[in-house]
């Protein structure tokens, strides 16, 4: 990845996140844009957030989730453009739902597994990620976790820009074959 | 080294491999691609950024009208008619739109899109619903279609296996639902089965049709997995017989493949049973909850919409009455199911027991049209979610449970336990005959 060690401010969802509540019903048909999309990101998840640029205007960088992040069997990429387009660098979660995690690669979002960490961030916690080694340091505590590395594939495809140019890039190269 | 798992046999074989291993990262190769109106025209845009001006097969890229047809809104409408400028334009041979459509998995399926032993990929969650012949069917997002769309390979990390092992004989008016409902319950949604392969196996699986089969494996979405699965055998070359003439060869798993968790269920325990509204896994037996009162009743869906359930439906309204304070409504799953039921006289059962019968869609399941709920309603579903504002209204309860368990409750007014009825009205969830 271009660049290996993130830093933001932090937002730590108080519960369950499903995919239906960051893109609400009537945004799933809308256009997949980043910018469209990151317009009403997560205004199914708080009261605070249902609004125009809500969730875009508090400035975070990183979500923080529990179990399951993004759940409820949804595969609509809104979710993971909006979440972009709102500034997100990266989202650290307990577990991920596997559509989004889908999608999240093919975006070249990091979706980083973490157990835990809701119980050392707290709302706009200062935290730096190393996307190379899993290591989480949270810069306003003081505290540290160790995640799984971000795999050399997830990697490839973000340093493409996602997976839409890695793709024409082999196809383009007649290397095709060569994904295995 | 440990043998493989049938998912993991397909998967080795789908990236030309000897072995693989739950964790690994691989390219496999993808015998169909699915993408319906909902998201058809976001596909043909992400392939058309891909640089390739055909798709990889016309014959295995699949098209399907389900989520908006016919069309609600202007709106709809119009993105309906940009989408199938694209399927034309790119001479697509498996095109079911309004007129021949049906919810897409029920088409791939029915149509023969679907064999043993490969992989095919949807636009849709429930995509699942291929593990039933035999195939690993997974859900996917635009760009991935449109990637297996341009070159025929998606990639995947290959999943753990959780086996189920279901035995015992199936109680009269316990269907597959009830299982899918109790398995929901077991697991809790602690985490256990998120991105895994549900692989069932056992007795009462053989002795389960393919209407059945469809309902396991569709549901095991909903209990977080990756994909579901059950072994082709007789039942499977049977249904397939009259439905592909495309060559498949079985693959079965290892004796001595490594399960990540085994569970086994007794099915001659299991009650109908039904979810709570907002949480599938919040479930009771039928008889616990009887009495609760509701005014939707709705079946239909790539859960339950099959043939075999409508003859259950009609078996139970034939020559009664709905009852006066409830709706129903039945939807077919496809144009080609829709038309045996008509031949079978179950749609005039239906609609003389004062039920309604829509077109074949996904209809209000999927919250957008034909029969969405409103602040207040009180919904009994044969499909597969129950969260707030999934059928429309997030003021609206959203009950699930089997066709059974609607059409008789349906007649009742309040949920009621199909099995105060005759056992001559049962009709059993087993292959044909012949089989």
């Amino acid at each position: 990845m271009s660049k290996t060690v993130l830093r933001g401010k932090a937002w730590v969802a108080a519960g369950y996140v499903m995919a239906y509540e960051i893109i609400k019903q009537e945004f799933w048909t809308s256009r997949i844009d980043a910018a469209e999309n990151a317009r009403w990101v997560m205004a199914g998840v708080a009261p605070e957030f249902d609004a125009d640029g809500a969730f875009a205007s508090h400035g975070y960088r990183f979500i923080v989730g529990g179990h399951n992040f993004a759940g409820g069997g949804k595969s609509i990429e809104h979710v993971i453009t909006g979440i972009m387009g709102a500034g997100i660098q990266a989202v650290i979660a307990d577990s991920f739902a596997r559509l989004q995690f889908r999608n999240a690669i093919n975006y070249g979002l990091p979706f980083i597994t973490c157990r835990d960490l809701r119980a050392h961030v707290q709302t706009g916690d200062e935290l730096e990620v190393h996307l190379d080694t899993g290591l989480i340091r949270n810069l306003t505590r003081g505290a540290e976790a160790q995640a799984a590395p971000v795999p050399s594939f997830v990697q490839e495809v973000a340093d493409a820009g996602g997976m839409i140019p890695f793709i024409r890039r082999h196809i383009a190269n007649g290397t095709v074959d060569t994904l295995r | 080294m440990a043998g493989m798992t049938l998912t993991e046999k397909i998967m080795a074989r789908a990236s030309r491999r000897d072995h693989v291993a739950p964790g690994q990262l691989l390219w496999a190769d993808i015998h169909t691609v699915m993408t319906m109106d909902y998201l058809g025209k976001s596909t043909f845009e992400a392939f058309a950024a891909l640089g390739v001006p055909e798709v990889f097969r016309r014959d295995r890229v699949i098209c399907v009208s389900d989520h908006l047809v016919p069309p609600p809104t202007a709106h709809f409408a119009t993105m309906l008619n940009e989408w199938r400028v694209l399927v034309k334009q790119h001479r697509i041979e498996h095109f079911y739109d309004l007129g021949r459509q049906g919810i897409a998995h029920q088409v791939m399926v029915e149509n023969g899109h679907v064999l043993p032993g490969t992989i095919s990929i949807g636009t849709d969650s429930h995509a699942n619903t291929y593990g039933a012949v035999g195939a690993m069917g997974n859900a996917v997002g635009v760009t991935d279609a449109a990637v297996a769309m341009a070159i025929g390979k998606c990639w995947f990390r290959v999943p753990e296996t959780v086996r189920f092992h279901i035995r015992g004989a199936w109680p009269s008016w316990v269907m597959a639902k009830d299982l899918s409902l109790h398995v929901m319950g077991m697991m809790h949604w602690n985490g256990h089965l998120i991105y895994k392969t549900i692989e069932y196996t056992g007795p009462a699986i053989d002795n389960l049709g393919m209407a059945g089969r469809m309902t396991l494996c569709n549901m095991t979405v909903d209990l977080g997995a990756k994909n579901g699965i059950i072994a082709p055998d007789a039942v499977t070359a049977d249904y397939l017989a009259t439905r592909t003439t495309d060559a498949w060869s079985a693959l079965v798993g290892d004796t001595d493949a490594a399960y990540d968790q085994e569970y086994e269920v007794d099915v001659s325990t299991i009650a109908p049973t039904v979810a709570r509204p907002d949480k599938l896994d919040d479930i009771a037996s039928v008889d616990a909850v009887a009495g609760t009162p509701f005014n939707k009743a709705f079946i239909g869906t790539c859960t339950n919409g099959r043939l075999e359930d409508l003859a259950i439906v009609a078996s139970i309204l034939q020559g009664q009455q709905v009852h006066r304070d409830v709706n129903l409504l039945v939807v077919p799953a496809s144009s080609r199911v829709y038309l045996d039921a008509v031949r079978a006289g179950y749609i005039a059962t239906i609609v003389e027991a004062g039920g309604a019968v829509d077109t074949p869609s996904c209809a209000a399941c999927a919250g957008v049209h034909t029969g969405v709920a409103g602040d207040g309603d009180v919904v009994l579903s044969a499909g597969n979610r129950n969260m707030k504002g999934r059928m429309g209204s997030r003021n609206a309860q959203i009950w699930l449970s089997s066709p059974a368990v609607v059409a008789y409750s349906a007649l009742k007014g309040v949920i009621s336990d199909p099995r105060e009825l005759p056992a001559s009205q049962w009709i059993d969830q087993g292959p044909p005959a012949h089989v």
